[in-house]
Protein backbone atom coordinates (compact mmCIF):
# COMPACT_ATOMS: atom_id res chain seq x y z
CA UNK A 1 0.00 0.00 0.00
CA UNK A 2 1.12 3.20 -1.06
CA UNK A 3 -1.28 5.78 0.74
CA UNK A 4 0.14 8.11 3.05
CA UNK A 5 -1.70 7.38 6.33
CA UNK A 6 -3.16 11.14 7.89
CA UNK A 7 -2.48 10.26 11.53
CA UNK A 8 -5.03 11.96 13.62
CA UNK A 9 -3.20 11.61 16.68
CA UNK A 10 -0.30 13.37 15.50
CA UNK A 11 -2.19 16.40 13.70
CA UNK A 12 -4.27 16.48 17.46
CA UNK A 13 -0.66 16.79 19.43
CA UNK A 14 0.28 19.61 17.08
CA UNK A 15 -2.77 21.50 17.31
CA UNK A 16 -2.62 20.99 21.02
CA UNK A 17 0.79 23.13 21.05
CA UNK A 18 -1.26 25.77 19.39
CA UNK A 19 -3.42 25.96 21.44
CA UNK A 20 -1.08 26.09 24.53
CA UNK A 21 0.00 29.25 22.85
CA UNK A 22 -2.96 30.71 22.75
CA UNK A 23 -3.63 30.21 26.38
CA UNK A 24 -0.37 31.99 27.33
CA UNK A 25 -1.93 34.93 25.81
CA UNK A 26 -5.65 34.06 28.11
CA UNK A 27 -3.44 33.71 30.75
CA UNK A 28 -1.78 37.24 30.61
CA UNK A 29 -4.84 39.06 30.42
CA UNK A 30 -6.08 37.37 33.28
CA UNK A 31 -8.10 34.50 31.50
CA UNK A 32 -8.68 30.69 32.13
CA UNK A 33 -11.02 29.53 29.55
CA UNK A 34 -13.96 27.46 31.23
CA UNK A 35 -15.83 24.30 30.18
CA UNK A 36 -18.81 23.28 31.27
CA UNK A 37 -20.34 20.18 29.89
CA UNK A 38 -24.24 18.83 31.18
CA UNK A 39 -24.51 14.76 31.73
CA UNK A 40 -27.71 13.98 32.28
CA UNK A 41 -28.48 10.78 33.84
CA UNK A 42 -25.59 7.74 33.93
CA UNK A 43 -25.20 6.16 30.38
CA UNK A 44 -21.58 4.17 30.52
CA UNK A 45 -20.48 5.90 26.73
CA UNK A 46 -21.66 9.14 28.14
CA UNK A 47 -19.81 9.10 31.35
CA UNK A 48 -16.56 7.80 29.24
CA UNK A 49 -16.66 10.69 27.03
CA UNK A 50 -17.19 13.58 29.93
CA UNK A 51 -14.30 12.15 31.81
CA UNK A 52 -12.18 12.06 28.24
CA UNK A 53 -13.10 16.08 27.86
CA UNK A 54 -12.26 16.54 31.78
CA UNK A 55 -8.69 14.99 31.35
CA UNK A 56 -7.75 16.80 28.07
CA UNK A 57 -9.21 20.09 29.76
CA UNK A 58 -6.45 19.25 32.91
CA UNK A 59 -3.58 18.48 30.27
CA UNK A 60 -4.09 21.90 28.30
CA UNK A 61 -4.93 24.08 31.89
CA UNK A 62 -8.86 24.67 30.97
CA UNK A 63 -10.79 24.48 34.00
CA UNK A 64 -14.01 21.89 33.58
CA UNK A 65 -17.04 22.20 35.38
CA UNK A 66 -19.14 19.02 34.38
CA UNK A 67 -22.58 19.05 36.01
CA UNK A 68 -23.58 15.45 35.86
CA UNK A 69 -27.83 15.99 36.53
CA UNK A 70 -30.01 13.07 37.81
CA UNK A 71 -31.58 11.11 34.97
CA UNK A 72 -35.18 11.77 35.50
CA UNK A 73 -34.65 15.46 35.53
CA UNK A 74 -37.57 17.96 34.02
CA UNK A 75 -36.92 20.24 30.99
CA UNK A 76 -37.88 23.26 32.84
CA UNK A 77 -35.09 22.02 35.64
CA UNK A 78 -32.47 21.29 32.41
CA UNK A 79 -33.13 24.39 31.01
CA UNK A 80 -33.04 26.26 34.32
CA UNK A 81 -29.52 24.56 34.57
CA UNK A 82 -28.52 25.83 31.05
CA UNK A 83 -29.73 29.32 31.93
CA UNK A 84 -27.19 29.47 35.11
CA UNK A 85 -24.20 28.59 33.10
CA UNK A 86 -24.89 31.19 30.19
CA UNK A 87 -24.73 33.76 33.19
CA UNK A 88 -21.80 32.49 34.75
CA UNK A 89 -18.73 34.32 33.37
CA UNK A 90 -16.39 31.63 34.42
CA UNK A 91 -17.80 29.44 31.88
CA UNK A 92 -16.91 30.26 28.23
CA UNK A 93 -17.80 26.93 26.95
CA UNK A 94 -20.97 24.73 27.37
CA UNK A 95 -21.79 21.46 25.70
CA UNK A 96 -24.43 19.11 26.39
CA UNK A 97 -23.41 15.42 26.26
CA UNK A 98 -25.68 13.75 23.91
CA UNK A 99 -27.98 11.64 23.74
CA UNK A 100 -30.47 13.19 26.58
CA UNK A 101 -33.41 10.58 28.12
CA UNK A 102 -35.91 11.07 26.00
CA UNK A 103 -38.48 12.32 28.28
CA UNK A 104 -36.15 15.50 27.24
CA UNK A 105 -36.27 17.67 24.35
CA UNK A 106 -32.80 17.76 22.88
CA UNK A 107 -33.62 20.39 20.00
CA UNK A 108 -34.89 22.92 22.50
CA UNK A 109 -32.18 22.71 25.40
CA UNK A 110 -29.41 22.74 22.38
CA UNK A 111 -31.40 26.06 21.49
CA UNK A 112 -31.18 26.91 25.04
CA UNK A 113 -27.29 27.16 25.33
CA UNK A 114 -26.35 30.70 24.77
CA UNK A 115 -25.12 30.67 20.89
CA UNK A 116 -21.77 32.98 22.02
CA UNK A 117 -20.78 29.85 24.66
CA UNK A 118 -22.04 27.13 22.03
CA UNK A 119 -18.61 25.26 21.64
CA UNK A 120 -20.41 22.34 19.70
CA UNK A 121 -21.80 24.48 17.17
CA UNK A 122 -25.21 22.94 17.40
CA UNK A 123 -27.56 26.22 17.91
CA UNK A 124 -29.37 27.42 15.04
CA UNK A 125 -27.32 30.58 15.15
CA UNK A 126 -24.19 28.83 14.78
CA UNK A 127 -25.40 26.66 12.40
CA UNK A 128 -27.10 29.28 10.16
CA UNK A 129 -23.88 31.67 10.25
CA UNK A 130 -21.64 29.15 9.40
CA UNK A 131 -23.73 28.10 6.18
CA UNK A 132 -23.88 32.10 5.58
CA UNK A 133 -19.81 32.16 5.82
CA UNK A 134 -19.91 34.49 8.62
CA UNK A 135 -17.69 33.62 12.09
CA UNK A 136 -19.45 30.97 13.97
CA UNK A 137 -18.72 27.69 16.34
CA UNK A 138 -18.59 24.77 13.91
CA UNK A 139 -19.38 21.30 15.07
CA UNK A 140 -16.24 18.76 16.51
CA UNK A 141 -16.30 16.44 13.26
CA UNK A 142 -16.53 19.04 10.65
CA UNK A 143 -13.67 21.15 11.78
CA UNK A 144 -11.59 18.30 12.19
CA UNK A 145 -12.29 16.52 8.87
CA UNK A 146 -11.49 19.62 7.22
CA UNK A 147 -8.31 20.29 9.26
CA UNK A 148 -6.91 16.65 8.96
CA UNK A 149 -7.19 17.82 4.91
CA UNK A 150 -5.41 21.05 5.38
CA UNK A 151 -2.48 20.02 7.28
CA UNK A 152 -2.15 17.47 5.37
CA UNK A 153 -0.79 18.93 2.29
CA UNK A 154 -4.50 18.67 0.52
CA UNK A 155 -6.44 21.79 -0.52
CA UNK A 156 -10.17 21.33 -1.34
CA UNK A 157 -9.90 24.87 -3.46
CA UNK A 158 -11.75 23.28 -6.90
CA UNK A 159 -11.88 20.07 -5.84
CA UNK A 160 -14.66 17.25 -6.05
CA UNK A 161 -15.90 17.06 -2.41
CA UNK A 162 -17.99 14.27 -1.94
CA UNK A 163 -19.35 14.13 1.50
CA UNK A 164 -21.21 10.56 2.35
CA UNK A 165 -23.76 10.89 5.52
CA UNK A 166 -25.88 13.92 5.71
CA UNK A 167 -26.02 14.60 9.12
CA UNK A 168 -25.93 17.36 11.63
CA UNK A 169 -22.32 16.14 13.29
CA UNK A 170 -20.24 16.14 9.89
CA UNK A 171 -22.27 16.04 6.71
CA UNK A 172 -24.01 19.04 6.65
CA UNK A 173 -21.38 21.41 9.28
CA UNK A 174 -18.62 20.50 6.69
CA UNK A 175 -20.81 21.06 3.69
CA UNK A 176 -20.70 24.67 5.44
CA UNK A 177 -17.24 25.01 5.59
CA UNK A 178 -16.65 23.63 1.86
CA UNK A 179 -19.34 25.72 -0.01
CA UNK A 180 -17.72 29.19 1.10
CA UNK A 181 -15.37 31.15 -0.78
CA UNK A 182 -12.73 31.32 0.88
CA UNK A 183 -9.24 29.78 0.30
CA UNK A 184 -9.52 26.12 2.00
CA UNK A 185 -12.73 25.81 1.33
CA UNK A 186 -14.28 27.13 -2.65
CA UNK A 187 -14.71 22.84 -3.63
CA UNK A 188 -17.39 21.52 -5.78
CA UNK A 189 -19.41 19.64 -2.91
CA UNK A 190 -21.69 17.09 -3.77
CA UNK A 191 -24.03 15.32 -0.52
CA UNK A 192 -25.11 12.02 -0.55
CA UNK A 193 -27.33 9.79 1.14
CA UNK A 194 -25.18 6.46 2.11
CA UNK A 195 -28.07 4.76 0.74
CA UNK A 196 -29.07 5.98 -2.71
CA UNK A 197 -28.96 3.54 -5.38
CA UNK A 198 -26.08 4.71 -7.09
CA UNK A 199 -23.54 5.84 -4.72
CA UNK A 200 -20.76 4.51 -6.36
CA UNK A 201 -21.05 7.12 -9.25
CA UNK A 202 -20.49 9.50 -6.95
CA UNK A 203 -17.88 8.37 -4.99
CA UNK A 204 -15.54 7.32 -7.81
CA UNK A 205 -16.04 11.20 -9.20
CA UNK A 206 -13.99 12.46 -5.81
CA UNK A 207 -10.76 13.98 -5.76
CA UNK A 208 -11.28 14.36 -1.56
CA UNK A 209 -14.12 11.47 -0.55
CA UNK A 210 -15.40 12.15 3.29
CA UNK A 211 -17.61 9.07 4.70
CA UNK A 212 -19.23 9.92 7.72
CA UNK A 213 -22.19 6.90 7.78
CA UNK A 214 -21.98 5.11 10.54
CA UNK A 215 -21.88 2.00 8.30
CA UNK A 216 -18.49 -0.59 8.98
CA UNK A 217 -16.30 -1.14 5.93
CA UNK A 218 -19.26 0.27 3.66
CA UNK A 219 -16.85 2.03 1.04
CA UNK A 220 -14.82 -0.25 -1.11
CA UNK A 221 -12.03 0.06 -3.12
CA UNK A 222 -14.03 -0.43 -6.19
CA UNK A 223 -16.16 2.57 -5.15
CA UNK A 224 -13.42 5.21 -5.50
CA UNK A 225 -10.81 6.29 -8.04
CA UNK A 226 -6.81 6.11 -8.03
CA UNK A 227 -5.12 8.81 -6.23
CA UNK A 228 -8.51 10.23 -3.43
CA UNK A 229 -7.79 11.24 -0.81
CA UNK A 230 -10.22 9.10 2.08
CA UNK A 231 -11.25 10.98 5.55
CA UNK A 232 -13.06 8.42 7.48
CA UNK A 233 -15.45 9.90 10.26
CA UNK A 234 -17.47 6.37 10.88
CA UNK A 235 -16.73 4.38 13.95
CA UNK A 236 -18.56 1.06 14.28
CA UNK A 237 -18.26 -1.60 17.18
CA UNK A 238 -18.29 -4.74 15.80
CA UNK A 239 -17.10 -8.36 16.31
CA UNK A 240 -13.67 -9.33 14.55
CA UNK A 241 -14.38 -12.93 13.09
CA UNK A 242 -10.60 -14.34 14.54
CA UNK A 243 -10.30 -12.55 17.67
CA UNK A 244 -13.78 -12.79 18.47
CA UNK A 245 -13.62 -9.61 20.86
CA UNK A 246 -14.92 -5.89 19.67
CA UNK A 247 -13.45 -3.43 18.10
CA UNK A 248 -13.61 0.03 16.35
CA UNK A 249 -14.08 -0.11 12.80
CA UNK A 250 -14.25 2.83 10.29
CA UNK A 251 -16.97 3.34 7.28
CA UNK A 252 -14.22 2.62 5.17
CA UNK A 253 -12.63 -0.75 4.06
CA UNK A 254 -9.02 0.59 4.65
CA UNK A 255 -7.09 -2.04 3.07
CA UNK A 256 -8.85 -2.00 -0.45
CA UNK A 257 -9.82 1.82 -0.30
CA UNK A 258 -5.70 2.06 0.90
CA UNK A 259 -4.58 0.38 -2.03
CA UNK A 260 -5.79 3.41 -4.35
CA UNK A 261 -5.79 6.29 -2.19
CA UNK A 262 -3.21 9.12 -2.16
CA UNK A 263 -4.09 9.17 1.47
CA UNK A 264 -5.98 7.99 3.98
CA UNK A 265 -7.37 8.08 7.65
CA UNK A 266 -7.28 5.26 10.03
CA UNK A 267 -10.12 3.47 12.35
CA UNK A 268 -9.35 3.96 15.07
CA UNK A 269 -6.61 7.09 14.86
CA UNK A 270 -8.11 9.20 12.03
CA UNK A 271 -10.91 11.80 12.85
CA UNK A 272 -11.45 10.44 16.64
CA UNK A 273 -8.66 11.88 18.33
CA UNK A 274 -9.23 15.44 16.70
CA UNK A 275 -12.61 15.47 18.13
CA UNK A 276 -11.93 16.23 21.71
CA UNK A 277 -9.01 18.77 20.68
CA UNK A 278 -11.43 20.59 18.47
CA UNK A 279 -13.44 21.24 20.83
CA UNK A 280 -10.91 22.59 23.17
CA UNK A 281 -10.26 25.01 20.16
CA UNK A 282 -14.14 26.08 19.93
CA UNK A 283 -13.35 26.69 24.12
CA UNK A 284 -10.28 28.59 23.95
CA UNK A 285 -12.24 30.73 21.09
CA UNK A 286 -15.15 31.34 23.09
CA UNK A 287 -12.84 32.86 25.76
CA UNK A 288 -10.96 34.63 23.10
CA UNK A 289 -14.12 36.33 22.03
CA UNK A 290 -15.33 36.82 25.58
CA UNK A 291 -12.00 38.51 26.07
CA UNK A 292 -11.81 40.43 22.63
CA UNK A 293 -8.59 38.82 22.14
CA UNK B 1 -38.12 15.15 -28.16
CA UNK B 2 -41.02 17.18 -26.75
CA UNK B 3 -39.60 19.90 -24.72
CA UNK B 4 -41.86 21.09 -21.79
CA UNK B 5 -41.75 25.09 -21.03
CA UNK B 6 -42.35 25.15 -17.19
CA UNK B 7 -45.02 28.26 -16.88
CA UNK B 8 -44.25 29.60 -13.93
CA UNK B 9 -46.76 32.23 -14.09
CA UNK B 10 -48.96 29.74 -14.12
CA UNK B 11 -47.70 27.86 -11.11
CA UNK B 12 -47.79 31.06 -9.08
CA UNK B 13 -51.49 31.80 -10.14
CA UNK B 14 -52.11 28.33 -8.55
CA UNK B 15 -50.35 29.13 -4.96
CA UNK B 16 -52.29 32.41 -5.56
CA UNK B 17 -55.41 30.73 -5.55
CA UNK B 18 -54.76 28.75 -2.66
CA UNK B 19 -53.52 31.32 -0.77
CA UNK B 20 -56.88 33.47 -1.60
CA UNK B 21 -58.51 30.73 0.47
CA UNK B 22 -56.48 30.94 3.69
CA UNK B 23 -56.58 34.78 3.56
CA UNK B 24 -60.29 34.11 3.50
CA UNK B 25 -60.34 32.17 6.72
CA UNK B 26 -57.73 34.64 8.60
CA UNK B 27 -60.23 37.78 7.61
CA UNK B 28 -63.28 35.79 9.32
CA UNK B 29 -60.64 35.59 12.44
CA UNK B 30 -60.56 39.24 12.36
CA UNK B 31 -57.18 39.21 10.47
CA UNK B 32 -55.38 40.57 7.25
CA UNK B 33 -52.20 39.12 6.70
CA UNK B 34 -49.46 42.50 5.88
CA UNK B 35 -46.27 42.39 4.66
CA UNK B 36 -43.61 45.38 5.34
CA UNK B 37 -41.16 45.92 2.74
CA UNK B 38 -38.54 48.13 3.11
CA UNK B 39 -36.71 49.99 0.23
CA UNK B 40 -33.89 52.40 0.64
CA UNK B 41 -33.27 55.24 -2.20
CA UNK B 42 -35.43 54.55 -5.59
CA UNK B 43 -33.95 51.51 -7.54
CA UNK B 44 -35.90 51.20 -10.37
CA UNK B 45 -35.31 47.55 -10.06
CA UNK B 46 -36.27 47.11 -6.42
CA UNK B 47 -39.93 49.60 -7.39
CA UNK B 48 -40.15 47.41 -10.21
CA UNK B 49 -40.17 44.20 -7.71
CA UNK B 50 -42.09 45.72 -5.02
CA UNK B 51 -44.69 46.91 -7.45
CA UNK B 52 -44.91 43.53 -8.54
CA UNK B 53 -44.92 41.87 -4.79
CA UNK B 54 -47.79 44.80 -3.83
CA UNK B 55 -49.60 43.35 -7.21
CA UNK B 56 -49.60 39.82 -5.80
CA UNK B 57 -50.34 40.98 -1.95
CA UNK B 58 -53.57 42.75 -4.20
CA UNK B 59 -54.82 39.97 -5.77
CA UNK B 60 -54.84 37.26 -2.44
CA UNK B 61 -56.34 40.27 -0.46
CA UNK B 62 -53.05 40.80 2.13
CA UNK B 63 -52.17 44.37 2.94
CA UNK B 64 -49.07 45.74 2.07
CA UNK B 65 -46.62 48.43 2.45
CA UNK B 66 -43.50 49.58 0.93
CA UNK B 67 -41.30 51.79 3.82
CA UNK B 68 -39.49 54.04 1.72
CA UNK B 69 -36.13 55.59 3.66
CA UNK B 70 -33.22 57.39 3.02
CA UNK B 71 -30.67 56.11 1.15
CA UNK B 72 -27.64 57.81 3.59
CA UNK B 73 -29.99 56.51 6.70
CA UNK B 74 -27.83 55.55 9.82
CA UNK B 75 -27.32 52.00 10.83
CA UNK B 76 -29.10 52.85 14.19
CA UNK B 77 -31.94 54.51 12.55
CA UNK B 78 -32.82 51.58 10.12
CA UNK B 79 -32.69 49.31 13.25
CA UNK B 80 -34.70 51.21 14.99
CA UNK B 81 -36.91 51.15 11.56
CA UNK B 82 -36.53 47.44 11.45
CA UNK B 83 -37.82 47.29 15.30
CA UNK B 84 -40.85 49.54 14.95
CA UNK B 85 -42.14 46.92 12.63
CA UNK B 86 -41.57 44.55 14.64
CA UNK B 87 -43.43 45.92 17.16
CA UNK B 88 -46.25 46.30 14.73
CA UNK B 89 -49.30 44.07 14.82
CA UNK B 90 -50.08 44.89 11.23
CA UNK B 91 -47.20 43.53 9.41
CA UNK B 92 -46.76 39.82 10.11
CA UNK B 93 -44.01 39.78 7.54
CA UNK B 94 -40.79 41.90 7.02
CA UNK B 95 -38.66 41.41 4.18
CA UNK B 96 -35.65 44.04 3.45
CA UNK B 97 -35.15 44.80 0.07
CA UNK B 98 -31.19 44.16 -0.79
CA UNK B 99 -28.53 45.47 -2.06
CA UNK B 100 -27.89 48.06 0.97
CA UNK B 101 -25.65 51.10 0.57
CA UNK B 102 -22.07 50.22 1.19
CA UNK B 103 -21.80 51.58 4.10
CA UNK B 104 -24.86 49.46 6.22
CA UNK B 105 -24.17 46.53 7.22
CA UNK B 106 -26.55 43.97 5.94
CA UNK B 107 -26.24 40.95 8.34
CA UNK B 108 -26.73 43.18 11.27
CA UNK B 109 -29.79 44.84 9.75
CA UNK B 110 -31.13 41.39 8.28
CA UNK B 111 -30.24 40.15 11.91
CA UNK B 112 -32.52 42.63 13.61
CA UNK B 113 -35.83 41.40 11.45
CA UNK B 114 -38.07 39.02 14.20
CA UNK B 115 -37.77 35.44 13.40
CA UNK B 116 -41.03 35.27 13.86
CA UNK B 117 -41.58 37.63 11.00
CA UNK B 118 -38.73 37.16 9.14
CA UNK B 119 -40.65 35.80 5.57
CA UNK B 120 -37.37 35.77 3.56
CA UNK B 121 -35.95 33.51 5.90
CA UNK B 122 -32.26 35.69 5.97
CA UNK B 123 -31.63 35.54 10.16
CA UNK B 124 -29.59 33.26 10.67
CA UNK B 125 -31.43 31.41 13.34
CA UNK B 126 -34.01 30.74 10.05
CA UNK B 127 -30.74 29.39 8.41
CA UNK B 128 -29.86 26.95 11.04
CA UNK B 129 -33.47 25.63 11.22
CA UNK B 130 -33.87 25.50 7.65
CA UNK B 131 -30.74 22.99 7.85
CA UNK B 132 -31.47 21.23 10.81
CA UNK B 133 -34.86 20.85 8.79
CA UNK B 134 -37.02 22.82 11.60
CA UNK B 135 -40.09 24.36 11.02
CA UNK B 136 -38.64 28.32 9.58
CA UNK B 137 -39.37 30.73 6.81
CA UNK B 138 -37.77 29.11 3.75
CA UNK B 139 -36.41 31.86 1.48
CA UNK B 140 -38.66 32.33 -1.24
CA UNK B 141 -36.37 32.06 -4.38
CA UNK B 142 -34.94 28.49 -3.57
CA UNK B 143 -38.16 27.49 -1.92
CA UNK B 144 -39.80 28.76 -5.15
CA UNK B 145 -37.58 26.35 -6.91
CA UNK B 146 -38.46 23.62 -4.89
CA UNK B 147 -42.02 24.75 -5.21
CA UNK B 148 -41.89 24.90 -8.93
CA UNK B 149 -40.05 20.95 -9.62
CA UNK B 150 -42.43 19.53 -7.68
CA UNK B 151 -45.97 20.98 -8.75
CA UNK B 152 -44.23 20.63 -12.73
CA UNK B 153 -43.82 16.52 -12.02
CA UNK B 154 -40.33 17.28 -11.37
CA UNK B 155 -39.99 16.16 -8.19
CA UNK B 156 -35.79 16.20 -6.90
CA UNK B 157 -36.42 13.30 -4.83
CA UNK B 158 -34.30 10.94 -5.34
CA UNK B 159 -32.22 12.96 -7.95
CA UNK B 160 -28.76 14.72 -8.40
CA UNK B 161 -28.96 18.18 -8.28
CA UNK B 162 -26.62 20.45 -9.81
CA UNK B 163 -26.53 24.26 -8.04
CA UNK B 164 -24.46 26.51 -10.51
CA UNK B 165 -23.53 29.46 -7.82
CA UNK B 166 -22.94 29.05 -4.05
CA UNK B 167 -24.73 32.43 -2.83
CA UNK B 168 -26.39 32.94 0.67
CA UNK B 169 -29.86 34.01 -1.03
CA UNK B 170 -30.11 31.17 -3.33
CA UNK B 171 -27.34 28.20 -3.95
CA UNK B 172 -26.84 27.65 -0.63
CA UNK B 173 -30.22 27.60 0.92
CA UNK B 174 -31.31 25.49 -1.91
CA UNK B 175 -28.72 23.00 -1.34
CA UNK B 176 -30.03 23.28 2.65
CA UNK B 177 -33.76 22.76 1.42
CA UNK B 178 -33.25 19.73 -1.22
CA UNK B 179 -30.41 17.70 1.55
CA UNK B 180 -33.39 17.57 3.80
CA UNK B 181 -34.94 13.97 4.48
CA UNK B 182 -38.59 15.38 3.67
CA UNK B 183 -41.30 14.72 0.71
CA UNK B 184 -39.83 16.89 -2.13
CA UNK B 185 -36.26 17.10 -1.11
CA UNK B 186 -34.49 13.68 -0.75
CA UNK B 187 -32.35 14.61 -3.18
CA UNK B 188 -28.15 13.98 -3.81
CA UNK B 189 -26.84 17.91 -4.50
CA UNK B 190 -23.53 18.96 -6.00
CA UNK B 191 -22.66 22.77 -5.54
CA UNK B 192 -20.38 24.33 -7.93
CA UNK B 193 -19.66 27.83 -8.66
CA UNK B 194 -18.08 30.71 -11.15
CA UNK B 195 -14.91 29.00 -10.27
CA UNK B 196 -15.61 25.76 -10.94
CA UNK B 197 -13.06 24.85 -13.86
CA UNK B 198 -14.60 21.43 -14.56
CA UNK B 199 -18.28 22.20 -14.89
CA UNK B 200 -19.72 20.95 -17.87
CA UNK B 201 -18.42 17.35 -16.63
CA UNK B 202 -19.88 17.95 -13.30
CA UNK B 203 -23.70 19.71 -14.96
CA UNK B 204 -24.14 16.77 -17.73
CA UNK B 205 -24.11 14.31 -14.78
CA UNK B 206 -27.19 15.85 -13.71
CA UNK B 207 -30.71 15.17 -13.78
CA UNK B 208 -31.51 18.75 -12.54
CA UNK B 209 -29.49 21.82 -13.22
CA UNK B 210 -30.30 24.92 -11.37
CA UNK B 211 -28.62 27.99 -12.55
CA UNK B 212 -27.72 30.53 -10.12
CA UNK B 213 -24.80 32.33 -11.27
CA UNK B 214 -25.62 35.56 -12.81
CA UNK B 215 -24.04 35.50 -15.57
CA UNK B 216 -25.64 35.72 -18.88
CA UNK B 217 -25.84 32.33 -21.19
CA UNK B 218 -23.44 30.76 -18.95
CA UNK B 219 -25.15 27.43 -19.16
CA UNK B 220 -24.83 25.99 -22.57
CA UNK B 221 -26.37 23.42 -24.42
CA UNK B 222 -23.07 20.96 -23.76
CA UNK B 223 -23.28 21.48 -20.65
CA UNK B 224 -27.09 19.81 -20.36
CA UNK B 225 -27.45 15.81 -20.39
CA UNK B 226 -30.48 14.89 -23.00
CA UNK B 227 -33.83 15.22 -20.99
CA UNK B 228 -32.68 16.94 -18.11
CA UNK B 229 -34.29 19.65 -16.54
CA UNK B 230 -33.10 23.16 -16.65
CA UNK B 231 -34.37 25.81 -13.59
CA UNK B 232 -32.99 29.18 -15.00
CA UNK B 233 -32.63 31.49 -11.69
CA UNK B 234 -30.69 33.94 -13.21
CA UNK B 235 -32.18 37.40 -13.91
CA UNK B 236 -29.76 39.79 -16.22
CA UNK B 237 -30.44 42.76 -18.64
CA UNK B 238 -28.59 42.80 -21.28
CA UNK B 239 -28.33 45.33 -24.37
CA UNK B 240 -29.66 43.91 -28.09
CA UNK B 241 -26.55 44.60 -30.17
CA UNK B 242 -28.85 45.16 -33.13
CA UNK B 243 -31.80 46.88 -31.67
CA UNK B 244 -29.33 48.91 -28.87
CA UNK B 245 -32.51 47.83 -26.41
CA UNK B 246 -32.77 46.11 -22.84
CA UNK B 247 -34.12 43.08 -22.36
CA UNK B 248 -33.83 40.54 -19.63
CA UNK B 249 -32.46 36.96 -19.80
CA UNK B 250 -31.01 34.24 -17.80
CA UNK B 251 -28.36 32.31 -16.83
CA UNK B 252 -29.21 29.57 -19.17
CA UNK B 253 -28.49 29.81 -23.20
CA UNK B 254 -32.62 29.34 -23.62
CA UNK B 255 -32.65 28.77 -27.40
CA UNK B 256 -30.29 26.34 -27.35
CA UNK B 257 -31.02 24.79 -24.25
CA UNK B 258 -34.59 23.88 -24.53
CA UNK B 259 -33.47 21.20 -27.47
CA UNK B 260 -31.85 19.24 -25.03
CA UNK B 261 -33.65 19.61 -21.72
CA UNK B 262 -36.49 17.68 -21.02
CA UNK B 263 -37.86 20.65 -19.57
CA UNK B 264 -36.69 24.15 -18.83
CA UNK B 265 -37.82 27.47 -17.02
CA UNK B 266 -38.26 30.59 -19.41
CA UNK B 267 -36.87 34.16 -18.10
CA UNK B 268 -38.64 36.04 -17.70
CA UNK B 269 -42.04 33.86 -16.70
CA UNK B 270 -40.33 31.55 -14.75
CA UNK B 271 -39.02 30.80 -11.19
CA UNK B 272 -39.35 35.00 -10.86
CA UNK B 273 -43.34 34.81 -10.82
CA UNK B 274 -43.01 31.75 -7.82
CA UNK B 275 -40.69 33.68 -5.59
CA UNK B 276 -42.98 36.37 -5.52
CA UNK B 277 -46.06 33.97 -4.64
CA UNK B 278 -44.00 31.88 -1.89
CA UNK B 279 -43.34 35.41 -0.54
CA UNK B 280 -46.67 35.57 -0.47
CA UNK B 281 -47.51 32.30 0.99
CA UNK B 282 -44.51 33.08 3.90
CA UNK B 283 -46.33 36.02 4.81
CA UNK B 284 -49.57 34.26 5.30
CA UNK B 285 -47.85 31.23 7.45
CA UNK B 286 -46.93 33.89 9.77
CA UNK B 287 -49.99 35.53 10.00
CA UNK B 288 -51.52 32.11 10.85
CA UNK B 289 -48.85 31.24 13.20
CA UNK B 290 -50.11 33.84 15.36
CA UNK B 291 -53.89 33.52 14.68
CA UNK B 292 -54.10 29.72 14.84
Amino acid sequence: MTAKIIDGKAISASIKEELKERLKKLYLLGVTPGLSGVLVGEDPGSATYIRLKEKVSAELGVNSAMLRLAADITQDKLLAEIERLNADASIHGIFLQLPLPEHLNENVALAAVSPDKDVDGFHPTNIGKAWLGQSAFIPAGALAVHEMILRSGFKPDGKDMVIVGVDDLVGKPLASILVQDRVGSRANVTLCDPSIENLASYTKRADILVVAANRPRFITGDMVKDGVVVLDAGSNWQLDPVTKKNKTVGDVEFDSVGEKAAAITPVPGGVGPMLIIMLMSNTIMAAEHASNC
Amino acid sequence: MAQEIIDGRKIAAEIREELKQRVLKLKDKGVTPGLAAILLGEDPGSLSYLRSIAKGCEAVGMLTETVKLQENISQENLEAEIIKLNHNPKFHGIILQLPLPKHLDTIRAESTISPEKDVDGTNPVSTGKLLLGEDTFLPSTPRGVQELLIRSGHSPEGKHVVICGRSNIVGKPLMGILIQKKEGANATITVCHTGTKNLASITRQADIIVAAMGKAGIITADMVREGATVVDVGVNQIQDPVSGKFRLVGDVDFDAVKEKAGAITPVPGGTGPVTSAILLANTVWAAEKVTI
